[in-house]
């Protein structure tokens, strides 16, 4: 197969899984599913719109990731880290450490691929032609982004033209020299670097010359400026003595064989790993019994020998809530002044506690435990599926769950109130209960929100894949809602109130929708 | 008692995979279901299950003239991949489905005697479900199927993934348990449904269609059978 028509396929293949990629994301998102056709991936006009969409993207990574990170030395060399009067010097010193990092961290040769497991494993394209024109073109992206991008910020700090535009070819120098090394290595002891997984004394490598790229510079301490651009320039002559080692290299195939089965293997393991990571968190002692009969029984069951993450960690939370607020106590005593600011404060500061009691609630890891370790298995039998079993577990859990949500919100309700009244108090008597009843209805609104939405959409499949988008949405929506209420300053009264009523008809309005929908919604998704 | 499936239709999207299937199936027989790769199975019992919902036509089980719906107590529905709750031990699963039971099932045995019955070993008996072996798995699953004592036993490729002992023990106990209700059991093992099964059913083109034994050996049966499912490549043309 000639050289231009291994190029035209390699990108077909990587085109075609972008696009149905971006085709497959588009049906993730509700309303807009609706309106895609069932032969989504037979349409053209959605195929070019896609095609488009990928083509831009191709484009940008020219110069997108390149712009963002000369950006950020470029911040640090101008002011961010290093503060004194040579910041093209600091620049060309960060730029030339990451670049020698980026050479073996990143060859461009090593990195296993999906698109490059179609062509040469599936497809058994040329294995060397393929590596080379990925690599040919990936370079070319390179010099191409830097030569654009480098002068832009490289004049911003002074450096002269024509150092800023030896970088690009410097850089690119650094990494064929790094991959020529990596291949002489592989002949000589069959070993090959994978990009996907570095090793600990790697990480290491690249955490401690990354620290003295960034870092140095602070104290004054820097590579010489000839130094620099003299290695860069050697660089360069280097990367092109060894082109023609990688250009003649033909062990390109073991090579790329062995990194893709080690990738694939990985995935399969991720794939049952969610799964498998919930099978971990089921406590395995005998000592587990319940005296109890029929969904009681089982449900008590599954409280136990799930401890670690309902009973066990709520009781862990409460325990560092009142300890922070017996620590808030204690300096409120020793710093009256502060005490009195802060008791001001507390006054409006309710809405905040909406995000906290968003974060302390144990709902997801609940009703994800719910689904991994029993009903994804016990709903494939038709007992439980009865409308009447789906509804008398809701109940059962639905309190299991507010019990176990409560026993932190009482003490951080009961906390705030004591906090309130060392600190000065309010003229309100009724505002210490407000605190903690609308704590606690907080609390009891989590642990209904979570449940009912999982009854009400239980997002994943037999596969135990998260398959909904709609479900995605909503806890992302909540998650907005509560980072925004901590923008938020209501008088504790208001807020108290509204809050209150919010989620008592909110609680209403679930349970009553869970009863009327949950026996239909309630079911494995196909 | 007789299952009646009557005009069953089903399609996802455009392709219609159930196009009007319908077949008498009789008490105390074990139906063989043989369809070649995606004709369906699996589709049409989900559809008995309830699990997905059919676009047309009716189950119905009846008994003398009168005929009713199928409710979720008539149905047993093992599948090919066995999945138990991990969470609980084989014997607090037995009392698990025991205890919600009670009232309905007919002869009631000790946890022990069904272990007995599956051939799990008494070591096993108190073990988390989550450490039990595929096959043991699987045991479990159909134990808690026929205890029920459903009418309706469907078996989606059952045995398929077990190991011979097992597969055997299996067998023999589908047989001494067809008495007094009627199974379907889904393949796409030729010798398997011939070995278990008292009628063939096929399915293809999205309707059910029995074959007669009668008057022809093992191997002119075999024949007969993929001639027919083999036609099913000019329907599809």
């Amino acid at each position: 197969m000639g050289m231009s028509k291994t190029f035209a396929i390699s990108f077909g293949i990587k085109n075609t899984y972008r696009v149905n990629s971006i085709l497959y994301g588009l049906r993730q998102i509700p309303l807009i599913k609706k309106l895609l056709p069932d032969s989504l991936y037979e349409s053209r006009g959605l195929k070019v719109f896609a095609g488009v969409l990928s083509a831009l993207w191709e484009l940008l990574s020219v110069f997108l990731g390149k712009a963002v990170y000369l950006a950020l030395i470029f911040a640090a060399a101008a002011g961010g880290i290093y503060k004194g009067d040579d910041p093209g010097r600091a620049m060309l010193h960060i730029y030339l450490i990451l670049t020698f990092v980026g050479a073996f961290v990143n060859t461009y040769l090593f990195n296993p691929t999906r698109d490059k497991h179609y062509a040469i494993v599936l497809l058994r394209m040329d294995a060397r032609q393929y590596a080379l024109i990925q690599y040919g073109y990936k370079m070319l992206k390179l010099l191409l982004g830097l030569l654009v991008l480098f002068p832009i910020f490289g004049r911003l700090v002074g450096l002269p033209l024509w150092q800023c535009l030896l970088m690009a070819p410097g850089t690119a120098g650094a990494k064929a020299l790094a991959a020529a090394f990596c291949l002489f290595r592989y002949e000589k002891n069959g070993t090959y670097p994978n990009e996907n997984m570095l090793g600990k004394l790697q990480w290491a490598a690249i955490l401690l010359l990354s620290a003295a790229a960034f870092i140095l510079p602070a104290v004054g301490l820097m590579v010489p400026e000839l130094f620099c651009v003299g290695l860069m320039g050697l660089f360069f002559l280097g990367g092109l003595a060894f082109t023609g080692k990688i250009l003649r290299f033909q062990e390109y195939r073991a090579i790329c064989q062995a990194m893709l089965s080690q990738m694939l293997s990985q995935m399969d393991q991720a794939s049952g790993a969610a799964k498998k990571q919930t099978e971990k968190l089921i406590s395995p002692e005998a000592g587990i019994t319940s005296k109890k009969a029929g969904f009681e029984y089982l449900n008590e069951l599954f409280i136990k020998r799930h401890q670690k993450i309902l009973w066990r960690s709520s009781r862990r939370i409460a325990l560092v809530c009142a300890c922070v607020f017996l620590g808030l106590l204690c300096f409120v005593y020793a710093q009256p002044k502060v005490g009195e600011e802060l008791g001001g404060r507390l006054l409006t500061f309710l809405p905040y506690f909406v995000y906290i009691m968003y974060f302390l609630n144990r709902g997801t890891g609940f009703t994800r435990a719910l689904f991994m370790n029993c009903d994804h298995s016990l709903l494939t039998y038709s007992f439980y599926r009865r409308p009447k079993a789906i509804l008398k577990l809701f109940s059962i859990r639905l309190r299991e769950i507010v019990k176990i949500n409560l026993l932190p919100a009482a003490v951080i309700g009961a906390g705030l109130s004591l906090l309130l009244y060392v600190t000065g108090g309010s003229r309100r008597p009724s505002d210490y209960l407000l605190i903690v009843v609308s704590i606690l209805c907080m609390s009891v609104f989590f642990s209904v929100h979570y449940l009912t939405i999982y009854y009400l959409l239980q997002p994943y499949n037999a596969g135990t894949e998260m398959k909904s988008g709609t479900y995605g949405l909503i806890c992302f929506a909540t998650y907005l809602v509560c980072f925004c209420m901590m923008q938020v300053r209501i008088p504790l009264f208001l807020f108290g109130l509204a809050c209150i009523l919010f989620c008592v008809i909110y609680c209403a309005v679930a349970c009553l929708l869970v009863y009327r929908l949950a026996p239909k919604t309630f079911k494995l998704r196909p | 008692m007789e299952f009646v499936v009557d005009g069953v239709i089903k399609s996802f999207g455009k392709k219609r995979v159930l196009e009007g299937a319908s077949f008498t199936f009789e008490s105390g027989r074990i139906y063989g279901l043989l369809g070649r790769n995606g004709a369906g199975k699996t589709t049409l019992f989900n559809c008995i299950n309830g699990d997905i919902r059919t676009d047309g036509g009716s189950f119905l089980l009846k008994e003398g003239e009168e005929g009713r719906a199928l409710t979720a107590e008539d149905i047993g529905y093992v599948l090919s991949t066995p999945v138990v709750p991990e969470f609980l031990t084989g014997r607090e699963f037995l009392k698990f489905f025991m205890d919600i039971h009670g009232g309905s099932m007919e002869e009631k045995k000790s946890a022990d005697e069904y272990f007995e019955l599956m051939r799990i070993a008494p070591e096993d008996r108190d073990k988390l479900l989550k450490d039990y072996s595929h096959g043991m798995k699987n045991k479990m699953q159909m134990l808690i199927n026929l205890m029920a004592q459903p009418r309706l036993l469907l078996l989606d490729e059952p045995l398929t993934s077990l190991d011979v002992v097992v597969a055997e023990e299996m067998k023999e106990l589908l047989r001494s348990l067809k008495e007094g209700r009627i199974t379907i059991f889904s393949t796409h093992l030729l010798d398997l449904a011939l070995d278990l099964c008292d009628e063939i059913v096929l399915l293809h083109h999205g309707k059910l269609e029995p074959v007669d034994r009668s008057q022809s050996d093992r191997k002119e049966f075999k024949e007969k059978i993929v001639e027919a499912l083999r036609e099913e490549d000019h329907g599809n043309e």
